[in-house]
């Protein structure tokens, strides 16, 4: 049995009556250090500051927010480690959404009522839990491998057969994040060959659509989502496939995920799939909820306000808009971005209203603003469609395309790329533009990596700096750079300048893409040539 | 926003907790067998009004279980902290839980089915003699199933053959729905779904519930 008394807990609760009600019940139960926070702000100050071993977090936090939101940012943002333990608080209605959660789901909850008993023992199970697989969770991390982690998850299964279930779900989504998807899919159908189970559907659906099998996936996910209608990994993954080839289908299964668990972040992708499908109303009420129900701040983005101000002025209500544009800038803190997205929104407000010359005005402060500092991509492709509003579609389509090449491999930015084209109604010319892109960058490293073949490596060389120094997001490009270096050294001998530029480039790659899959490949190359002096590469 | 039948029942709960809690208060400075019988009956009202949610909600068409795996093994060690009320300590609740260890996990609403399982718990213990079992199986056409039994007199031939539909003469027959509909309500992508048998095949012809999820 664990003991709970050398443990550091955070407890999380808005209504001070329910916050020192259960400090005693965690104390009876052994967990005597313990913090508390009262507001979302407070929890993540504490949890970017501490490292607990155990967190407790009532569902309800007040201010239109809920733990599992919590739960979601501190996770994504990788602040809280998955060796601290979070339990989830939750009377019936939240019941039905924590246990459902889809990408991160508490280690445990409990249902109010509850006794001290129940209490205790479910205290000491999850925290028995993280110590017995915590070889595991600690490759889980931001600092963590998943190479490594999937070596714990092979041990684990023969010491620890008591987490069996836990450590292959675990270790199916390793396999799916380092694209070994046949044996993800092998793992799945062992599963569901002894039981049904909804996570090893779901799982069985990604696989198949990573193999380009979309048609199946998306059938054995709606047949699963029949038997399964709460479980919201099923939504969100469906609807990720199905928006692909149907933007309308993929609205309305996003409208059946909100009726289960309205989250901000459904709202979002609900607001732009409407946009998207020119239902400028939806998109309004979906835009506005996110905006709204959010008091904490911690949630909403700018491009919340930026959906709410375009879907207004579509509408023709340009007063509605520029209050949502204003908006934008009394709830967030300063920034370029900020500014920058403020002025290309307006601008698209006032070209749409037929005011041409306020219009450009806004658009110049905008472009003003990014000549002088990089952006994040969604700034920047607002820009682009405030230049295509104005009618200026050479620059918009300059834009798109560094976003386009920066930003490679990532497909979710290139559909935002796309999505600027589309609502400019260039939907077909975006296709293709991104095309040529796509095809000029295969075209930039197939070129360098034969020149580097055929030994002229010192213009591979050259090729390649210029460009992962332009595209400092495109792990690919940084990849070849550092190889072409490399290769180099091998050749021709040590060059300690440009040993430590291959170290900086193998960095960035990391940086724009972690698990980028030829990473290890050419690190490893690195710690074979650097001598024992150079910089040690602490990566893949 | 949910109509006021299913906001009321929340809000009664919400009172049923915060009465709970004084009651384990309460009996925490000065522990007595009547608030313990106070607090497992404010247990069971909590459960008779989740219950009738559920029945208003397949009402409206709104019903949805959460499924998702849940270790079996702290299920039941769970389940054994739910109060079954008889505090006299005249009636032996055995928990097989073998097989609940070696089977591992299960795929099911761990919350309605929670539900079903005190309720059937607390109803044989009222009418045992002496001895109240609870195992979990691996019938053969897949699934699993729990079973509880115990030693009384058994479901009464009205109960049996569908006339009554309450366990006891004088319930409303809340529980028994609730069942029979989560456990139909569990189903698999292959079509198979969970059922609810009652017989007198118990302990020296007592009664036998058991509950099979797919």
């Amino acid at each position: 049995m664990i003991d709970l008394r050398g443990k550091s807990g955070l407890l999380i609760d808005d209504i001070p009556e329910m916050r020192s009600a259960l400090r005693i019940q965690l104390a009876d139960a052994g967990l005597e250090k313990c913090d508390m926070a009262r507001t979302i702000k407070e929890a993540i100050e504490r949890i970017s500051t501490n490292r607990y071993d155990l967190i407790v977090s009532d569902y309800n936090l007040g201010q239109g927010a809920d733990g599992q939101q919590l739960l979601e940012l501190v996770r994504r943002k990788q602040v809280l480690p998955m060796t601290t333990a979070f339990m989830m608080i939750t009377g019936e209605t939240g019941y039905e959404q924590v246990s459902t959660a889809a990408e991160y789901s508490p280690d445990d909850y409990l249902i109010k009522p509850f006794t001290a008993e129940t209490l205790r023992s479910r205290l000491e199970r999850v925290l028995e839990r993280k110590a017995a697989l915590k070889p595991l969770f600690q490759q889980l991390g931001a600092k963590g491998d998943k190479n490594l982690a999937l070596e714990a998850c092979a041990t684990l299964i023969t010491t620890q057969p008591r987490y069996l279930t836990d450590i292959l779900r675990i270790r199916g989504q390793l396999l799916m994040d380092l694209g070994q998807t046949e044996q993800a899919l092998a793992l799945y159908d062992m599963v569901l060959s002894q039981r049904a189970t909804p996570w090893a559907e779901v799982g069985k659906a990604s696989a198949l659509a990573a193999q380009g099998n979309s048609d199946k996936a998306q059938g054995q996910l709606q047949h699963a989502l029949e038997t399964y209608p709460n479980y919201l990994a099923a939504y969100d993954t469906l609807a990720q496939l199905v928006e692909k080839t149907d933007k309308v289908a993929a609205q309305a299964i996003v409208e059946q995920a909100l009726k289960v668990a309205p989250s901000t972040q459904r709202q979002r992708r609900l607001g732009g799939l409407a946009m998207e499908n020119k239902d400028f109303a939806r998109a309004e009420i979906a835009f506005k909820r996110a905006v709204e129900k959010d008091r904490t701040g911690f949630f909403k983005e700018h491009g919340d306000y930026a959906g709410l101000a375009k879907s207004c002025s579509e509408q023709g209500k340009f007063a509605e808009a520029m209050t949502a544009i204003k908006g934008m800038g009394q709830h967030f803190a300063n920034s370029p971005e900020l500014s920058a997205r403020q002025a290309a929104v307006e601008s698209q407000v006032l070209a749409k209203a037929g005011k041409t010359t306020e219009a450009k005005a806004a658009l110049e402060r905008a472009l003003a603003v990014h000549g002088q500092s990089p952006l994040d991509p969604e700034a920047a492709l607002e820009i682009a469609s405030a230049c295509f509003a104005n009618g200026d579609s050479a620059r918009a389509k300059n834009i798109i395309q560094a976003v386009a090449e920066d930003h490679q491999e990532n497909g979710g930015i290139l559909a935002a790329a796309h999505a600027v084209f589309h609502a400019a109604g260039l939907g077909d010319e975006g296709t293709a533009f991104l095309e040529t892109t796509r095809k000029n960058m295969i075209r930039l490293n197939n070129e360098a990596v034969g020149l580097a073949r055929s030994g002229e490596l010192e213009q591979a060389i050259t090729m390649l700096q210029a460009a992962a120094d332009r595209l400092t997001n495109n792990a690919q490009v940084a990849i070849n750079a550092a190889l072409a270096i490399l290769m180099d050294i091998q050749r021709n001998g040590m060059k300690r300048d440009r040993l430590n530029k291959a170290h900086a480039y193998l960095l960035q790659a990391h940086r724009a893409n972690p698990t980028h899959a030829r990473l290890p490949e050419v690190a490893k190359l690195y710690r074979t040539l650097a001598p024992a002096d150079a910089a040690p590469l602490q990566i893949g | 926003m949910e109509p006021l039948v299913a906001t009321s029942i929340h809000d009664i709960k919400n009172s049923l907790h915060a009465l709970s809690s004084w009651l384990g208060e309460a009996e925490r400075q000065t522990p007595s067998p009547a608030l313990s019988e106070a607090r497992s009956l404010a247990n069971h009202i909590n459960g008779q009004l989740v219950q009738l949610l559920a029945l208003y909600r397949e009402n409206e068409g709104s019903l949805r279980l959460s499924v998702d795996d849940r270790d079996l093994l702290s299920f039941l060690e769970e389940l054994r902290l739910e109060p079954t009320g008889r505090h006299d300590g005249s009636i032996t609740v055995t928990y097989d839980l073998a097989s609940a260890d070696a089977l591992g996990t299960w795929a099911f609403d761990a919350y309605q089915v929670k539900l079903i399982l005190a309720d059937a718990l607390r109803n044989a213990v009222r009418h045992a003699r002496g001895d109240v079992r609870l195992s979990l199986s691996t019938p053969a056409e897949g699934g699993i199933e729990f079973q509880i039994t115990d030693d009384g007199p058994g479901f009464s031939e009205a109960l049996l053959s569908g006339e009554q539909s309450a366990m006891s003469t004088s319930g409303s027959g809340l529980g028994l729905r609730f069942a029979r509909l989560i456990a139909a309500r569990h189903r698999t992508p292959d079509g198979r779904s969970g059922e609810l048998l009652l017989d007198n095949q118990g302990i020296n012809g007592g009664a036998r519930l058991r509950l099979r999820l797919p």
